[in-house]
């Protein structure tokens, strides 16, 4: 799936667009966990439509493997949707999550 | 608008056809979006587990998907001759562990359960018969 990608400050900042589903986690997979490593990531949702359990897993692969590495993440622009699930699973309170991207960089920063 | 209805090998590629076609079905029949993302996160969830766990290797098999749409509510009836299988019978998971521990299994079908209002299944001699349906209320 296309991923935007900008470094704000010292925060990388990812962007997934369109739907994370069964069919396209993959990818998503292949692109955040390669940058798994970096010490500040913060990951836009506010182009994804909506998102299934094979994407919240990414997101959970994602989470131990920063914690691993000593790294920081957060995630930002969750709309309804996403947050909805997100809710439902209860990863609403495993993540730190921010409303917009300004947010999510300076909670990174501080 | 008519019910839209479609026959697909269960497979991936299958999975991404009734994809399509229900989001055609949403744009002719002005489904609210919430209502179509909620049923698009259900439909994945339960048909990806059909593709995955529902054929022996090297067996084909098909999946049949209805949608139909009033004034009140959505109704999804999915139909596959794979092995049986009740994906309402699996307890809900975990959702309060810590992050080491989270598991992620049957967290699918949690979702549709809760963001579906009814979902019933049925095995029907060699198939396997699921009924969703979502209420459509209709913002200001």
């Amino acid at each position: 799936m296309e991923i935007r990608e900008e470094r704000r400050d010292n925060v990388l900042v990812l962007a997934p667009v369109g739907r994370v589903d069964s069919n396209s986690a993959g990818g998503l997979e292949t692109a955040l966990l390669g940058r798994a490593k970096e010490p500040k990531l913060l990951v836009d949702l506010s182009s994804v439509e909506y998102i299934s359990s094979a994407g919240l897993r990414v997101f959970l692969m994602l989470a131990r493997k920063v914690k691993e590495s000593g790294g920081r993440l957060a995630l930002c622009g969750l709309g309804a949707s996403v947050k909805q699930v997100f809710d439902l699973a209860g990863f609403s309170a495993l993540f730190a999550i921010e409303p917009g991207v300004d947010q999510g960089v300076s909670r990174l920063s501080s | 608008m008519n019910p839209t209805r479609l026959t697909v090998p269960a497979s991936p590629e299958g999975l991404t056809r009734i994809v399509a076609a229900f989001d055609a079905f949403a744009a002719a029949t002005a489904l609210p979006e919430s209502v179509a993302q909620a049923a698009q996160v259900a439909l994945d969830e339960l048909l990806s587990n059909t593709v995955r766990a529902g054929y022996r290797s090297g067996e084909t098999g098909h999946i049949e998907a209805a949608f139909s749409a009033s004034d009140e509510a959505l109704d999804i009836h999915l139909v596959d001759d794979g092995v049986a299988f009740d994906p309402l019978a699996r307890a809900d998971p975990d959702t309060e562990a810590p992050i080491e521990a989270r598991p992620i299994g049957g967290l699918g079908i949690y979702f549709v359960k809760r963001l579906m209002d009814d979902v019933s299944y049925e095995r029907v001699g060699r198939e396997n018969h699921l009924r969703l349906r979502k209420r459509i209320i209709k913002g200001p």
